[in-house]
């Protein structure tokens, strides 16, 4: 259980210090990311990429949803939802920058791939955490849930 | 119900609050972290001032276009010249010739180049008069402007097609032009640029701009006096990259700059400027006196004709044609003028055809009123790579198509910050697409130093394009463009300077004051 719960809070470390850095970041912007996007969805990538009215908003939707997610699952607060907002995060970039071999991307990785990259791990590691929740034991939603359950039982009729 | 919610409250034991607020320090750990790295970050960036990049490399030239795009506002434009580069500068005004559409559709399917040129907006001018002493070049450019691609989805078809002249005189004497694009051989562009002012014509001339000083002086004049609007042909001034780094000097991110050093690497024959014959050219389809001009009389000869940049009587040499990219760039980034002394060497030792241009070449310019010295080599035989340069006390800047500064290591400045020199505290690196079907080397070659492609909100542009679109908004607006007379008078004494000194083997100096090689 110890194990679970602190692979729950790095990853929530995780998640919230790259939303942190990119807030800090001055100019910081997803749009060269997505331009250098490869695969079968590159595409929708790129024109996301090039929509100028829009790039803004994806730039602050996936900082807050960093920040958002990496402090729940520290927390363990509404952990189900953010470890499922974790996954959905992941995986588009994953399907942005797959492992393919052969494919060469702007920003060099510090390590070698094939397929299975960091964000597939930490997509694994998080499927772990939706199979096996740890919240209601540690973290706030023990609290939340104890509560609802009392609220639940007193509303049973007698 | 009270009872219940006393119940609520008194239900979490001593063991569920400290089960439930276990991880709660983390975040304490993660906000502690958090503090110093933004401090940390805000100290970076205020003590190198680095501007908000974001913003920089304005995108206003594209934007002002639509206002212009009224009917009945067309400007007539005559093209002189219609070579290689010629056609190029048809594109950036809209009119794709059916070859180059062709090549450009591979398997049927458009590829980037063509895309991109699709994607350009309409300029609203009309190609009404094309020029050139090769009578198959003005007919190349006829058939673009009548059955080639247009840009910007334009609809309208050209009712007839331009007037095909090949004395660029009558050319000017034609009302029905309002301005004229020059590409011709170097040794024509004062006299041609000067008499097109004097018909009150707008000019958009290649660089570079003059092949003599005298050519400069007279060329500035005429512009002065009749007032039309001048562009010389440097598109690098619509780079993003180079607009970066103006603006990066003008901060002082890069302390006092004493050295600043310039290339020209190529390997292959294109860039030495053997550029093939036409095949169907001969002695009856080409106005050889046409292509002489004022330079001493020769036999006809189709080498001198299509390779004209191999001499110094027609072109600049690696100076005029290659220095010139390169010092423009400089000139616009730090605004130097006329260097005080120029000293250039080198020799023509690997091209053994007929030229008497250098294929290996150096020149040193020193502006004793800058405090700095510009170097420029060039290699015809070497295609290793070397970026401008600019090295100044607190950081050194290279610069092409991208932008990188470096702090140095002997910066009192950024001393107390212990920056890696190796790590640029600001990068501008726009995504460089292999694919690009930037098909000759030579065309690579002027992608990577930022004479090609830019970018605009995200999207590739031609540089030459915006260079045009500014031209013709500066005609429509009274305004004076980027690369104006001044900025090409300065580009041609520079360079003149170096290939005096080159053949006349010695110091060439210039009095500022007096504006004269003394």
């Amino acid at each position: 259980m110890w194990a679970l719960v602190t692979l729950r809070v790095a990853i929530g470390w995780h998640f919230f210090y790259e939303g942190l850095a990119k807030w800090y970041q001055p100019g910081w912007s997803a749009q060269g990311y997505l331009e250098d996007s490869q695969g079968f969805l590159a595409g929708i990538f790129h024109w996301l990429a090039n929509q100028a009215g829009l790039i803004g908003f994806l730039d602050a939707f996936n900082i807050t949803a960093l920040l958002v997610i990496g402090l729940f699952l520290m927390l363990g607060f509404n952990a189900r939802y953010a470890t499922l907002g974790g996954i959905g995060l992941l995986v588009i970039y994953y399907l942005s920058h797959p492992a393919i071999p052969g494919v060469i991307y702007a920003a060099p990785t510090e390590g070698n791939y094939f397929f299975i990259d960091k964000n597939v791990i930490e997509f694994l590691a998080l499927t772990v955490l939706w199979l096996f929740p740890t919240s209601n034991l540690i973290g706030v939603d023990r609290l939340l849930n104890s509560r609802r359950s009392v609220e639940n039982k007193s509303l049973k009729p007698a | 119900m009270s009872k219940n919610s006393e119940s609520n409250h008194t239900s979490f034991s001593r063991r569920d609050i400290l089960k439930g607020l276990a991880t709660v320090p983390v975040i304490g750990i993660m906000g502690a972290g958090a503090i110093s790295y933004q401090s940390e970050v805000q100290a970076r960036s205020k003590a190198n001032k680095i501007p908000d990049f974001g913003t920089l490399g304005s995108s206003d030239v594209t934007n002002k276009l639509t206002e212009f795009v009224a009917p009945g506002n067309k400007l007539r434009i005559g093209i002189i010249g219609n070579g290689s580069r010629g056609l190029q500068l048809l594109r950036a005004l809209g009119f794709a010739d059916p070859d180059w559409v062709e090549k450009n559709t591979p398997n049927g399917k458009a590829n980037a180049n063509l895309k991109n040129f699709l994607q350009q907006e309409d300029l609203n001018v009309e190609i009404t008069a094309i020029c050139d002493t090769f009578r198959i070049y003005a007919e190349i450019g006829a058939d673009a402007v009548q059955h080639g691609a247009k840009a910007g989805a334009r609809q309208i078809k050209e009712t007839s097609g331009p007037k095909l002249y090949h004395n660029y005189r009558d050319l000017l004497a034609d009302d029905l032009v309002d301005a004229v694009v020059i590409a011709t051989p170097d040794h024509w562009h004062a006299r041609m640029a000067i008499d097109a002012a004097l018909a009150g014509k707008h000019v958009y001339l290649e660089k570079p701009m003059t092949l003599t000083i005298e050519e400069a002086f007279a060329l500035r004049e005429a512009i002065f006096q009749t007032g039309v609007t001048f562009q010389l042909g440097h598109q690098n001034r619509q780079q993003v990259s180079y607009r970066k780094a103006e603006e990066v000097v003008a901060e002082g991110l890069l302390g006092d700059v004493s050295m600043i050093e310039t290339y020209t690497n190529r390997n292959n024959d294109h860039g030495a400027w053997i550029r093939g014959i036409h095949p169907e050219a001969n002695r009856d389809n080409i106005d050889w006196e046409g292509f002489l001009g004022s330079a001493p009389a020769t036999e006809f000869d189709l080498d001198r004709y299509f390779n004209w940049q191999k001499w110094f009587e027609y072109g600049g040499g690696p100076a005029g044609n290659q220095f010139t990219h390169e010092y423009d760039c400089i000139n616009q980034v730090m605004h130097l003028g006329i260097p005080n002394t120029v000293v250039a060497t080198g020799g023509n030792y690997h091209f053994k055809d007929p030229r008497n241009i250098p294929d290996v070449f150096n020149a040193v310019f020193n502006y004793a009123n800058h405090g700095l010295t510009l170097t420029y080599d060039c290699t015809l035989k070497s295609k290793t790579r070397r970026d401008k340069l600019i090295m100044g006390t607190d950081a050194s800047m290279v610069l092409s198509i991208n932008l990188n500064v470096f702090p140095d290591n002997g910066s009192e400045k950024y001393k107390k910050f212990n920056l890696d020199p190796e790590e640029p505290v600001f990068s501008y690196n726009p995504k460089q697409d292999e694919t690009d079907a930037t098909t000759s080397a030579t065309a690579k070659y002027y992608q990577e130093r930022g004479f090609g492609y830019t970018y605009r909100n995200g999207k590739k542009v031609d540089c030459t394009y915006l260079h045009m679109l500014e031209w013709i908004n500066c005609i429509r607006t009274k305004k004076l463009p980027s690369c104006n007379v001044q900025q090409g008078f300065e580009e041609s004494v520079t360079y003149i300077m170096s290939n005096i000194s080159y053949r006349e083997q010695r110091v060439v100096k210039w009095n500022q004051e007096k504006e004269m090689i003394v």
